[in-house]
């Protein structure tokens, strides 16, 4: 009896720990896209995002299957912070996805140590009516490494409800300048007794003075993917902040505690704040998260200063590893992405607007009515005359972490717009030309 | 006494629980052997998993890794940037400001509480998991989190101090506080350092209080002289992992500044940069000599105290 039960106490242990450890050798390398069988091949398509946007593409996903039998697509999703995280990962292990969403930002730091196929090889990407502008965004040395998703820029939306209760007239949006929009958040906030801030962009995120300077006649990245704003253009950028602070427009400091969380969790959702700067393709969003009295408006600036400062940005970008081992069918799935209007007309504008004119104009009838807003200014802001913008480059993503902590610093006094500017540049050329 | 002083160094107990001296080797003293290696069998496997990843960091300090291409061999060049990297000094400088005030505060806490619950109070078995329960949680995620919210603009501590008409600082946000906050959260966590103290005083014999108090010994005098000295083996013990915990704070710093180690980096803790640098910068040599360079600490501050130890801990044999 007693023999038995040590016996079968044991030998369970040691079952256990046999099963553990082969569990523990399967995860290590599960995940890699295996062809299963009767030559069906799986890809893995990864992205960020929230899950209202995963519905819209798992619905994508499901038409391209049914256009391309033989292929099935394993996807997957997470906020972007922890998507940042695991792709990374991915491809130091040497299992990198096939088909995946890149952030303008880092591109290059992929692109640069050869981690991303050269879309132009790929025979199955049909590039032919997308425009150079657009291509040109995830090009390096004549070699595509991203192709945008959608495009979108950024813009201003106010809050009707807000300045009509205090009686404040939003200023016309096709001719305000920089000072205009100062005098009116400065307003808001006096009209409306301290109570909502006229103003709440967010100073950190680098959208804003790559507009800025391109308004000042530099280009926040050039073309041979260097730094080219100038010091008095960043100076510039923090010193506004500053005064419309001191002025009453702008929140104190250490007001905004959460930023880039999503359009419900904004403070121009909760009404402490009057107007935000956002990606325009989020205008939707807002618009819902607000009840419907959002106005969507051009950014200050664009007609007062030396030249244009917007243009038609990636939302984000479509790649493919080089080291996929399915470039054909990922190719294909890229292709029915970027070109099919079936797939289009599942996902819509949630990455932007298609980059495919043909496609574009294939969902306009499908879309809502904030969704048409923000397709026909983006249209509008194209019919002009835009200076060329160029692609990211290797080191953007420190350029981005630097101006973060630089604005925190500006913004509780602990250094002055001048020196940070100084130190913005060192710090972002030094991450550039590493 | 001699229970208390052989457990006191802890961790070290159970490496010098080997295998007693050679004798005939009966078959129950086999089996047990046995089956005590099956019960180490899931470390064992751990530290292939720890091992390896242990020496191959030690030779990617001296290359260029970068995760995505072949390392080159490059000396001691890690080394040599590390000492002209500002944002490296940054993050020396807050773990050292987070260790050395919160470790300090943190112990005085668990002592005291330890010394309060010590007293024999009823529901002793209650007080203890209550004050012990914050330990377990911590580092977790949830907390920090939860943190966030009670320090945050429209948290608690500030509707607190509203009260009063103070308007309280961001704490979160401003990086003049910020580190203060996570400092706090650390104190918070005394309960695993103080159910040690607790343990330890539970052994002071209480003939030597019976014996002083005779003498006319005030309270104090008794905590100085006899409580002490008894515990001192205990009390280092709880100094070094504490140290050694603290220097390697990262969840912390990560959750409350969403990774960033904001704001303006007074959050920058040294392995939460570490992890910047090889995952989002992508400098995974540079990382590695990092994770080097912060054994070496450990090791140094470790050896300190061993040093220091021999002036004021007192062991009973």
């Amino acid at each position: 009896m007693k023999k038995t039960a040590t016996t079968g106490f044991s030998r369970r242990i040691f079952l256990g720990a046999a099963v553990t450890a082969a569990g523990l050798g399967l995860s290590g390398c599960a995940g890699g896209g295996s062809p299963a069988a009767g030559g069906n091949v799986e890809l893995n398509f990864v992205y960020w995002g929230d899950s209202n946007r995963a519905k819209m593409t798992d619905a994508a996903i499901k038409v391209f299957e049914e256009k391309n039998p033989g292929i099935t697509v394993k996807s997957e999703y997470q906020d972007s912070g922890p998507y940042a995280d695991k792709l990374a990962t991915r491809f130091a292990g040497g299992n990198p996805p096939d088909v995946l969403a890149m952030a303008n930002r880092s591109l290059l730091e992929y692109a640069q140590r050869g981690t991303l196929a050269d879309l132009k090889e790929l025979p199955e990407l049909n590039l032919e009516k997308i425009p150079a502008t657009v291509q040109s965004r995830g090009e390096v040395d004549g070699k595509l490494y991203g192709l945008a998703t959608g495009v979108t820029t950024i813009g201003m939306v106010v809050n009707k409800t807000i300045t009509d209760q205090a009686g404040v007239t939003i200023p016309d949006d096709k001719t305000w300048s920089w000072e205009d929009y100062a005098k009116f958040a400065t307003e808001v906030t006096q009209k409306t007794g301290g109570k909502v801030y006229g103003a709440g962009y967010d100073v950190s995120t680098e959208t804003g003075p790559i507009l800025l300077a391109r308004q000042r006649g530099e280009d926040f990245y050039t073309e041979d993917n260097k730094l080219g704003v100038s010091e008095d253009t960043i100076r510039e950028w923090f010193q506004y902040s500053v005064d419309l602070r001191n002025a009453g427009g702008y929140p104190p400091a250490g007001f905004f505690e959460q930023i880039g969380g999503s359009p419900a969790q904004s403070y121009l959702a909760k009404g402490t704040v009057a107007s935000q700067i956002i990606p325009i393709n989020n205008f939707r969003g807002y618009n819902e998260a607000v009840q419907g009295d959002v106005v969507l408006l051009r950014m200050p600036g664009e007609t007062t200063d030396k030249r244009r400062g917007y243009s038609a940005d990636p939302t984000m970008l479509w790649s493919i590893a080089a080291k996929s081992k399915h470039p054909k069918e990922a190719a294909k799935l890229l292709d029915f992405l970027t070109n099919d209007a079936d797939g289009a007309a599942e996902t819509l504008t949630q990455r932007g607007v298609p980059i495919n004119p043909d496609v574009a104009e294939s969902i306009t009838s499908k879309l809502s009515a904030d969704d048409t807003t923000f397709v026909n200014m983006m249209a509008a802001i194209q019919e002009d005359d835009l200076p060329p913008a160029y692609v990211y480059p290797k080191g953007a993503s420190v350029v981005a972490d630097t101006l973060k902590q630089l604005a925190t610093e500006v913004e509780f006094g602990r250094i002055t717009p001048a020196d940070a500017a100084k130190t913005f540049l060192e710090k972002s050329n030094a991450a550039i030309n590493k | 006494m001699s229970v208390l002083t052989k457990q006191a160094p802890g961790a070290a107990a159970s490496l010098a629980a080997g295998p007693p001296g050679r004798r005939k080797r009966g078959t129950a003293r086999r089996r047990n052997q046995r089956s005590g290696y099956l019960f180490l069998l899931p470390w064992f496997l751990g530290m292939l998993f720890t091992i390896i990843p242990f020496f191959a960091s030690l030779y990617l300090a001296f290359t260029d890794y970068n995760l995505f291409t072949e390392p080159n061999f490059v000396g001691l060049a890690n080394f040599q940037a590390m000492t002209e990297d500002p944002r490296l000094w940054q993050s020396l400088k807050v773990t050292f400001i987070y260790t050395f005030v919160s470790v300090p505060i943190s112990l005085a806490v668990a002592l005291l509480i330890a010394l309060v619950l010590n007293r024999g109070l009823q529901g002793l078995a209650i007080y203890r998991s209550v004050y012990y329960l914050p330990s377990l949680l911590g580092g977790s995620v949830a907390i920090v989190m939860l943190w966030r919210y009670i320090f945050g603009n429209e948290g608690i501590v500030n509707g607190f101090l509203g009260l009063f008409g103070i308007a309280g600082p961001a704490w979160v946000t401003d990086p003049n506080f910020s580190l203060s906050t996570l400092i706090v959260l650390n104190v918070w966590t005394f309960g695993s350092p103080m159910v040690i103290f607790l343990a330890g005083l539970r052994q002071v014999p209480t003939m030597y209080y019976e014996a002083a108090s005779i003498d006319g010994a005030s309270r104090w005098r008794q905590f100085r002289n006899i409580t002490i000295p008894l515990i001192s083996p205990i009390i280092f013990f709880n100094l070094i992992m504490q140290l050694i915990g603290s220097f390697q704070t990262f969840t912390q710093g990560y959750v409350m500044s969403g990774g960033t180690g904001g704001p303006a980096d007074s959050t920058l803790f040294y392995n939460l940069y570490l992890y910047q640098k090889g995952f989002t910068e992508f400098e995974m040599g540079y990382a590695s000599a990092m994770a080097w360079l912060l054994l070496m600490i450990i090791a140094i501050f470790t050896a300190i105290n061993f040093i220091a130890s021999k002036f004021w801990v007192f062991y009973d044999n």
